[in-house]
């Protein structure tokens, strides 16, 4: 499996966010559960757009959800 | 303090397990392709293991091909208004979402991949018209390169949509 050469807290947030499930994620950013789901498990890397979005629902900046790994 | 963190942890692997889980889950575009994919193969299926290959090089076999073409046509047809209908009556909210990036994405590399068969057949039938091919065998051809084209087609969107980019 081809892993996105960075790490995301999307998991963690949305559990910190009242539980929140990948279906309201999805909503609330304008895509499928099953792509909240890709972008969680590092398989799909989402576009700058939507990767903002996902940081906004959050209230964070993106470097505190997505994370670049050096190696 | 500990006690605390270590409850949190049982839930978020809880929620971690279960994310997974739903991830198999198929979105309603999947089985929609599923729909397409199955249709296709039993449609098309039946009519070339029906086909009467026996008179394709005549005017009959032409026009067998014509009518053979209708209700296998009408089947795929049939087919996918009725389990689209069913699949958005039972996830009506996923039914009207619109395709995302990833969808598009995936859309995108599966009608790439297709149009290698597409021209891989497309040649076949030029090299075929030099042997004096009859008609119903271009026809055939044709349809074969269709079909398969398709098959590429919604088999690697498919493919893409399990694996899940």
């Amino acid at each position: 499996m081809a892993q996105a050469p960075f790490t995301n807290d999307i998991k963690t947030l949305r559990f910190l966010a009242g539980e929140m499930t990948q279906g309201d994620l999805g909503d609330k950013v304008g895509v499928t559960r099953q792509t909240i789901a890709a972008i969680e498990q590092g398989k799909y890397s989402p576009s700058l757009e939507v990767a903002f979005r996902i940081a906004h629902v959050f209230g964070k900046p993106l470097d505190e959800v997505f994370q670049w790994q050096q190696n | 303090m500990l006690d605390l963190f270590d409850s949190m942890l049982k839930i978020y692997n809880i929620m971690y397990e279960s994310g997974n889980i739903r991830v198999n889950k198929m979105s309603f575009r999947e089985k929609i392709h599923w729909t397409a994919f199955l249709a296709l193969l039993v449609a098309f299926g039946w009519y070339f293991l029906t086909y009467p290959w026996e008179i394709v090089g005549t005017d009959a076999g032409v026009w067998a091909v014509a009518g053979m073409l209708v209700p296998v046509t009408l089947t795929i047809m049939g087919v996918m208004t009725i389990t689209a209908a069913y699949f958005a009556i039972r996830t009506p909210k996923e039914a009207n979402l619109k395709e995302d990036e990833r969808e598009r994405t995936i859309h995108i590399r599966g009608t790439h991949l297709a149009y290698y068969p597409l021209v891989l057949g497309v040649w076949a039938n030029m090299i075929a018209m030099f042997y004096r091919l009859s008609v119903g065998e271009h026809l055939n051809l044709l349809i074969a390169t269709v079909v398969v084209a398709e098959l590429v087609r919604v088999g690697s969107q498919l493919y893409f949509y399990r694996r899940g980019y």
